[in-house]
């Protein structure tokens, strides 16, 4: 059967949201509730010599006190180094080191304030730079003895983790006398999410189990993550998740729920902890500061015969997703185009600054920015136009990707094709008040990260069906609109009969989280399994009661009949009411996971995906301006051509574009967070970090493209994510253009494009990137442990 | 010493410390969680309410300033349970998403049609100056209250 699920269908929860109506988690409370706190050290780095909590633990309303000795293990996606207090060492700024609840938020302040702490300070490695001098102080002593969880990561002192991809001869490619070397640098600062809600929890302790309701994108995380640390069965912690106000992968990692949890216990009553603010700002789980420098050997004609790169990726004081992250570097500093040899590291250092997250396009944001603005100097070094070097070298059909993975399908190419046409419909801007004028297309590969879904999907006696995952609505609309669109479509019902139960891990099975742009295509791919198994056991006993075959019988418009005209049949509602009393209640179940597109063997060491499932292609174009006097960058146009696999709801994928590349502009321009000497993040809130105003912005531009091959149900892509994969690398090669400078780093504040603009930019150095890529590694790609 | 208010057109009495920050005698006091606390330091927009007509972040504001007076909040500001034209466009035009700003986002574009005839878009642009969305890239908003103001203008004529 084919199921077409394309719908404009508007979400069920805008009618809420707009009348205030939403219960997010912040707006929750239980009789009896207890305010938790946590207190966080002030210092970068120091032993821990003593948190005593006897005189905040007599104080008046407070009902209980945790410390790290109340949660005795660790935690980590790669590697097991995050501990829920500080363990005896201090980390870093902000770094938890007791938690109490009490019966008003200002009681649970004033017992923070009675927690005596004596820190003996410790040297800090507050840059990357720090943490790879030679004998720099270990942020983690002993790293080696962490348990971690795949193999094959080399690791090393502040190393703590390093990815690999080495495929051919990248030495001989080099070495070639009709190649020009191009060699680039950049550098990127960290990006906070500004999540309107912040992290918050209500946690309840009720026959001997943990329920904890929670802001969160990966309730299976904070389940698991939560019993790991508290060091209880896992099936012993509920997790349910209200409507989320906004995560865009802050609320990807377990967060405050374990502090709630281990209070709730203690104290036998509902606790709540929300962070502040200023809380959200200083253990924010950034997008992470990045370092990059790329090579590339190019023939005259535009061939690349050989690329290497070296990536340093901040992870702060804990591995956490940036373990994992190292992994795309291949995909997306290693995506784009054909490439005849390459080698490339990705290493996520130890700091002594707060952690690191994921944050919507993870890793491929600045190394797209870094691929696209080397691209554009290897095409002025060559005397190319960038476009056409763009044309000639964007991977095609049965094209090889960095790992060796064999991609199906032009994509890039009739994109490129697209965006010329879009552009054609438009003029030019013209400038002619003296102000710099650029413009610049980029192109950016992303992907799904597919992984294990679960869903089951009730048939309802009244005709309705109920969709039951551990899905999570974030704000993307995907629980509103793609997933009750795929069911509703599968079972010939109206998408608004299909209901959505909110995540709940005692309701249903695994799944990895929301995220990765994963959400309609493998919660979806589960929820389509799911609904065909209702269908074909409704067709079953339908085709009974009809005398017929299934295969005789349409299921559409809430009716299922004989095809063809005047067909006798029954509606749905009663095929289903009819079913439920002689053979039971009709459900059905699903389940999807990766299905795993082969690398070539030998090409990684250290990844924990070898390959990407569902390529997702953007072209994005942009024009700007560039003042001559205060370096301010203004932004004339953007267009974007987005690979969709297929639309299921083209309104839905246009509010994520427009507010994705929004976003961008944001970290291409002024968000700003710097770290100081301390090792203290410098802004506290948005009067400090200066997020997008509906002034900044210019409406976006959109043609979805169609059609290009992916493994994702019903044809589709991840959409909500890759947006913002472009923006930051489309920008800054368009003030290069209007600048003719050389645009290293993000984000481009005016001070920044005024400095680049006067020659007082000094050429950004890397020294702790050595010229060698065998020098940068722990130890040669590919070598066992 | 208490504070007596009218919210929402009923008579209200909160027995709160005066500096209280408004927003949390809305919301923990009284009930109202719709004006949502996310920077608490007047910048966001997303607490806005309506102190005697006026569009007035509730986290800057001492509950103890607003004796006598008429507060509305999201949760007042279609008596019914209906939705005001700029609700109605908001969410035809699917323009939501996390939804955490829309009532700060609602209460003061509310004000702002209702006291500018026919706004052009930079003007719709500069109004929003004070509320900040992280999810939306605003345009769908912009585009809402042009269509409201627009189809106010049809009816005049």
């Amino acid at each position: 059967m084919t199921v077409d699920a394309v719908m404009e269908f508007r979400r069920r929860d805008a009618r809420d949201k707009l009348t205030g109506r939403t219960r997010y988690t912040i707006d929750r409370a239980a009789p009896g509730m207890l305010h938790a706190a946590v207190l966080r050290a002030e210092v970068a780095s120091g032993r821990l010599v003593r948190v005593d909590t006897s005189k905040a633990a007599g104080l008046p309303g407070v009902r209980a006190v945790a410390t790290a000795a109340d949660a005795p293990g660790r935690f980590g996606i790669g590697v097991s180094d995050h501990s829920l207090f500080a363990d005896g060492q201090v980390r870093y700024v902000g770094e938890p080191l007791a938690a109490v609840a009490a019966d008003t938020p200002e009681q649970a302040q004033a017992a923070l304030a009675a927690i005596e702490v004596v820190i003996e300070p410790l040297p800090a490695v507050v840059t990357m730079a720090d943490a790879l001098a030679p004998g720099a102080p270990l942020v983690h002593p002993d790293w080696r003895d962490y348990e971690v969880l795949p193999v094959g990561g080399a690791r090393a002192g502040n190393v703590a983790w390093e990815a690999t991809v080495v495929r051919g001869d990248v030495d001989a490619a080099f070495a070639r006398p009709d190649v020009t070397i191009v060699e680039s640098t950049f550098r990127v600062g960290r990006q906070n999410h500004m999540a309107f809600e912040p992290r918050a929890v209500v946690a309840r302790y009720e026959e001997d189990r943990f329920h904890i309701e929670t802001s969160t994108q990966v309730p299976w995380t904070i389940r698991n993550a939560t019993a790991r640390f508290l060091g209880v069965p896992a099936s012993q912690v509920r997790v349910t998740v209200p409507p989320v106000g906004g995560a865009f992968g802050l609320k990807f990692d377990i967060a405050i729920e374990p502090f709630a949890a281990l209070l709730a216990k203690k104290s036998g009553r509902a606790v709540r902890l929300v962070n502040s603010r200023e809380e959200e700002m200083l253990t924010c789980l950034f997008r992470e500061n990045a370092e990059i420098v790329i090579r590339s050997a190019v023939t005259p004609d535009g061939e690349i015969a050989g690329r290497e790169a070296v990536v340093l990726m901040d992870c702060g004081a804990h591995g956490g997703e940036q373990i994992f992250l190292t992994t795309m570097t291949a995909h997306t500093l290693g995506g784009n185009y054909k490439l005849g040899a390459v080698r490339l590291a990705t290493r996520a250092v130890y700091t002594n600054t707060p952690p690191n997250g994921a944050f919507r396009a993870c890793n491929g944001v600045y190394n797209t920015f870094a691929l696209e603005r080397h691209t554009d100097e290897i095409a002025a070094a060559i005397g190319m136009d960038p476009l056409a070097f763009r044309r000639r070298n964007v991977l095609g059909d049965g094209d090889l990707g960095a790992t060796g993975q064999v991609f199906e399908g032009d994509v890039l190419r009739p994109m490129l094709d697209r965006m010329e046409a879009l552009r054609a419909r438009t003029t030019p801007h013209e400038v002619e008040d003296g102000r710099l004028y650029g413009r610049a297309t980029t192109v950016g590969t992303w992907f799904v990260f597919t992984g294990p879904s679960a869903a089951t999907v009730n048939m309802n006696a009244d005709g309705s069906a109920t969709l039951v995952t551990s899905g999570v609505e974030i704000g993307s609309g995907s629980m509103m609109q793609g997933l009750p669109q795929i069911v509703a479509a599968t079972l010939g019902i109206r998408p608004e009969d299909v209901i959505v139960r909110q995540a709940d891990t005692d309701a249903a099975g695994y799944d990895v989280g929301v995220g990765g742009g994963r959400q309609t295509t493998s919660l979806g791919a589960a929820s389509l399994a799911a609904a065909q198994d209702v269908r074909t056991k409704l067709l079953a006993f339908a085709a009974q009661l009809l005398e017929a075959t299934p295969d005789d019988l349409v299921m559409q418009n809430g009716r299922i009949e004989i095809a063809g005209p005047n067909g006798k049949g029954f509606t749905i509602a009663e095929v289903a009411a009819r079913a439920q009393a002689e053979l039971g209640p009709i459900g059905g179940t699903g389940a999807a996971t990766r299905t795993g597109v082969p690398s070539m063997p030998g090409c990684v060491a250290g990844h924990f995906i070898d390959a990407i499932d569902i390529p997702v292609f953007a072209v994005h174009d942009c024009e700007v301006t560039v003042d001559r006097d205060t370096g301010h960058v203004e932004v004339l146009s953007y267009r974007v051509v987005q690979d969709v696999g297929r639309a299921l709801n083209r309104s839905a994928i246009g509010g994520q574009i427009q507010g994705g590349v929004v976003q961008g502009l944001g970290y291409a321009l002024h968000e700003e967070v710097s770290v100081d000497d301390l090792g203290r993040i410098r802004q506290c809130g948005f009067e400090t970090y200066r997020v997008p105003l509906a002034g900044d912005v210019v409406p976006v531009e959109v043609d979805l493209f169609e059609g290009a091959p992916s493994l994702g149900p019903l044809g589709i892509k991840g959409a909500g994510e890759v947006p913002i994969l472009n923006v930051g690398a489309t920008v800054a090669c368009a003030v290069a253009n209007a600048t003719g400078r050389r645009v290293q780093e993000l984000p481009l504040t005016p001070p920044r494009v005024l400095a680049l603009l006067l020659g007082r930019e000094p050429e950004l150095a890397l020294p702790h990137i050595p010229p060698a890529f065998a020098d940068n590694l722990v130890r040669p790609h590919g070598q066992p442990a | 010493m208490p504070t007596d208010m009218t919210v929402n057109g009923e008579a209200r009495r909160s027995a709160r410390d005066p500096l209280t920050p408004l927003i949390d005698v809305l919301r923990d006091e009284f009930h109202l969680t719709g004006a949502k606390p996310v920077c608490r330091e007047g910048f966001c927009g997303a607490c806005t309410v309506l102190v005697d007509g006026e569009p007035t972040v509730s986290c800057l504001t001492p509950v103890g300033m607003v004796g006598g007076c008429d507060v509305v909040t999201i949760e007042g500001i279609s008596p019914g349970g209906g939705l005001t034209d700029i609700q109605s466009r908001l969410e035809q035009g699917d323009a939501v998403q996390c939804g955490m700003c829309f009532p700060g986002m609602v209460m003061a574009l509310s004000h702002f049609l209702a006291h500018t005839p026919r706004p052009s878009r930079d003007d719709v642009r500069a109004a929003l100056t004070g509320n900040i969305c992280r999810c939306t890239g605003y345009e769908r908003i912009v585009e809402a209250a042009l269509a409201v103001a627009g189809t106010r203008a049809e009816v005049r004529r």
